[in-house]
């Protein structure tokens, strides 16, 4: 990969966090960048069947995007549309769920937006996005049904998921003793005091104090009031033990290759990020997977209620969710997909990721391996009590 | 100056203010004050918002959620649980007279002031050292914000003292030693807020962590033989670099207070025998006060409130009011804008009685002898 190109990959990083580790994947996919768009979805075929009607519309799609999202790669179906032209993409980048529901309900407008499913309810709450109309949408039926479930309010389809992910520790197998890092209660050990770090996302840390506590895969989305203050209390003794709760996975990588951390929770990214850190080099790093359970998320689409372009992002969504853009996806940003369908192990570059990640594997990303987050009900309580912690 | 003679010319010099005083602060603060009083909520409908778990009716049960305990204040080893109200009334009550103390009382005014003083910091002042700070006196609370807006305090009240401890014999230095170099020393001085204040936290990150210049002089000397745990992601770090990051700003009231001292006061002191040092204790010092005390509260009051230096180097102990405010708003997930504002506004009370209460020690920073 020469230069330009590293440039070029490095400013794509979703949340900021993508590795040049995949540099040679990525010079593979760059070469193949014309291989997108090229599959049998017609749009404008698609324009003439749904509730909306994209021919009559006109104006820019305004998307609110993770940063490296905006990449051609995963729009050029909609690019080479005869609707592009009078209906650019124009892309914003978001830093995380919350700063984006906070920046929409205080007035930013956007047609398309890309949050995890947990806040979908908060969305359709404050009343800033409205359902997508699934015949327009080819791909969705390849999202298996317990992902499009999250989405979906009162038979209402709000949210179609893109992208997935795991979340747990990433570690240092030299450092870190074989028998504890097979728990989430690798946090509650002393001996590891001030070198482990843990996300500081409320729901996150409420969820790994009660799996810690269940000391086996309980579902962690829906803990009751006692689950949640046993959480809490765990949690205040783990506190003790971390170097601190990061908010920016980029924050954590760097204190991990810098020998300031030998475990901290991370996405895959992250993960994937610290074992190919030149630091790393003869390290063994090691993605753990819980007795407890994985935390697993789920991210995607909604559409702004407002939007006066709803029928032209149908067909941007349609264009940007397909088999070959979710292998894109997962050779880019080594994230998986939400779209199950075998075709798109088939597309994936770099067959390392395919493994590493169990994207070949159906039970993986379901319980009790791992526990996708789902909007919850109590979610105040969730976040109450690790503000306690964080306050403690 | 010519004089306004119209009042219509003088409304339309107050215009901008004015308009920038509604718009931006009037109208936002009557926006916060109906969602701490559930008359606002985050949802679009009442309907909606048994989605998020919002008030839908007035009510003051946010504030209550809020104000509603009681404080325990640990003295020597002692506890003594007091109401919130009480606690308030003492600290309103020695601030007043830590401002009016001299004016109040003519004789033995001073000492009056000077005695208010220190019962009102102690409760807030600390060791700024190793993982938790040595206290002489502590205010705490079972209620998870009332603590933390102690500890706010607390580590705020320490960052300011540090600051002007650093920063008053800088000023010092430049407004009786630099002499005609003064003003570029002054310069220099304030050199770092040309600077990002991000890329100046990072560049503390740096310092401070483990392997950091600080830990490997103090391994290279045999201080110590690994790094130092508390000095990165800890209240340290925070209270360093809150304290380092408001000096250049504060040297500039300090200074403009000891070069707008009238020097033959100084002469007149060694005239009549004083020592420097006596000279310095009993004149400059006295005279350099409202500008030490203003230079104070323009660190305390906006680093009550600090988000960014915690989160980049503050650690699992370094969360402080600021933080909980924009978690409560946006970061924490919780989207409870309802409890972000009641806590918002007290914070917000909090500032504005401290800056009336301070408002004589805040018109004297020029330097004038009250």
């Amino acid at each position: 990969m020469d230069e330009q190109s590293r440039i070029e990959y490095s400013k794509m990083s979703r949340r900021g966090l993508v590795s040049l580790a995949g540099a040679g994947t990525l010079a593979a996919l760059f070469g193949n960048a014309n291989a997108f768009g090229s599959g049998a979805l017609d749009l404008s075929a698609l324009a003439a069947n749904g509730k909306f009607n994209p021919d009559k519309e006109t104006g820019p799609i305004r998307v609110f995007e993770w940063e490296g999202y905006d990449a051609k790669e995963m729009w050029a179906k909609y690019t080479a549309s005869k609707y592009a032209k009078s209906s650019p993409l124009k892309f914003t980048f978001l830093q995380d769920d919350q700063q984006a529901l906070a920046k929409v309900a205080a007035g930013a407008r956007y047609d398309i937006i890309h949050p995890c499913v947990a806040y979908t309810t908060d969305w359709a709450a404050a009343g800033l996005i409205q359902p997508w109309d699934t015949s327009m949408l080819p791909d969705f039926k390849g999202i298996p049904a317990a992902i499009r479930k999250g989405g979906n309010i009162g038979g209402k389809q709000y949210h179609v998921a893109f992208d997935i992910g795991f979340s747990t520790i990433v570690y240092d197998a030299d450092a870190v003793d074989p028998a504890d890092a097979k728990s989430w209660a690798l946090y509650t050990k002393p001996k590891y005091k001030g070198k482990m770090s843990c996300f500081s996302d409320g729901v996150a840390i409420t969820k790994i104090g009660a799996l810690i506590n269940a000391g086996g895969p309980i579902n962690p989305n829906k803990l009751n009031a006692a689950q949640i203050e046993a959480s809490k209390k765990t949690m205040m003794k783990v506190k003790k033990n971390l170097r601190s709760f990061w908010t920016s996975q980029t924050q954590t990588v760097n204190d991990f290759v810098n020998g300031n951390l030998i475990a901290t929770y991370a996405w895959p990214d992250g993960y994937w990020r610290i074992k190919n850190h030149p630091k790393m080099k003869g390290r063994n790093i090691k993605y753990m997977w819980p007795a407890e359970g994985r935390l697993a998320w789920v991210c995607g689409f909604v559409l702004a209620a407002d939007s006066k372009v709803p029928g032209r992002s149908h067909l941007a969504v349609a264009a940007a969710n397909t088999p070959k853009t979710a292998a894109w996806l997962v050779d880019a940003f080594q994230y998986s997909p939400a779209q199950g369908a075998p075709s798109v192990r088939q597309l994936i570059k770099t067959k390392a990721l395919i493994k590493a990640f169990s994207i070949d594997d159906p039970t993986a990303f379901a319980p009790p391996r791992a526990w996708f987050e789902t909007p919850l009900k109590n979610r105040r309580a969730y976040v109450a009590a690790a503000e306690e912690v964080k306050a403690s | 100056m010519q004089r306004l003679r119209t009042s219509g010319s003088t409304w339309l010099l107050l215009a901008p203010g004015v308009l920038l005083l509604v718009f931006a602060f009037l109208a936002p603060l009557y926006v916060i004050y109906q969602f701490s009083v559930g008359e606002r909520m985050f949802a679009q409908t009442p309907a909606l918002a048994s989605l998020t778990g919002e008030a839908t009716s007035f009510t003051t049960q946010m504030w209550s959620g809020f104000l509603g305990h009681d404080v325990q204040l640990k003295v020597l080893g002692g506890s003594f649980t007091l109401p919130l109200v009480a606690v308030g009334i003492a600290l309103l009550g020695l601030l007043l007279l830590t401002v009016y103390g001299s004016k109040l009382v003519p004789r033995g005014g001073g000492v009056l002031a000077i005695v208010s003083a220190l019962l009102l910091i102690t409760p807030f002042l600390a060791l700024p050292w190793g993982d938790s700070f040595p206290r002489l006196a502590e205010l705490s609370s079972e209620g998870t914000d009332l603590r933390l807006f102690f500890k706010s305090v607390t580590m705020s009240m320490t960052a300011s003292l540090i600051a002007v401890l650093i920063a008053f014999p800088v000023a010092y230095w430049l407004a009786f030693v630099a002499k005609r170099s003064k003003y570029v020393w002054l310069l220099i001085v304030i050199t770092p807020f040309l600077t990002s204040y991000l890329l100046r936290v990072y560049a503390w990150r740096l310092i401070l962590s483990s392997d950091g210049p600080v830990n490997s002089l103090l391994l290279s000397l045999g201080l110590i033989s690994e790094p130092v745990p508390w000095l990165i992601d800890s209240q340290f770090a925070v209270v360093v670099v809150l304290a380092y990051a408001w000096v250049p700003f504060i040297c500039l009231p300090i200074f403009i207070a000891l070069e707008n001292m009238d020097r033959r006061l100084l002469e007149a002191a060694t005239d009549l025998g004083a020592s420097r040092l006596m000279a310095f204790r009993r004149v400059t010092l006295p005279l350099a006060a409202p500008g030490l005390i203003a230079a104070f509260l323009f660190v305390f009051i906006p680093t009550i409130g600090e988000v960014i230096t915690p989160g980049l180097v503050g650690g699992t102990n370094g969360y402080m009011f600021g933080s909980r405010i924009q978690g409560d708003f946006i970061s924490s997930g919780s989207f409870d804008w309802q409890q972000g504002s009641v806590i918002s506004l007290f914070l917000l009370a909090v500032v504005l009685v401290l800056t009336a209460a301070t408002s004589r020690f805040l018109r004297n920073a020029g330097g004038e002898v009250s």
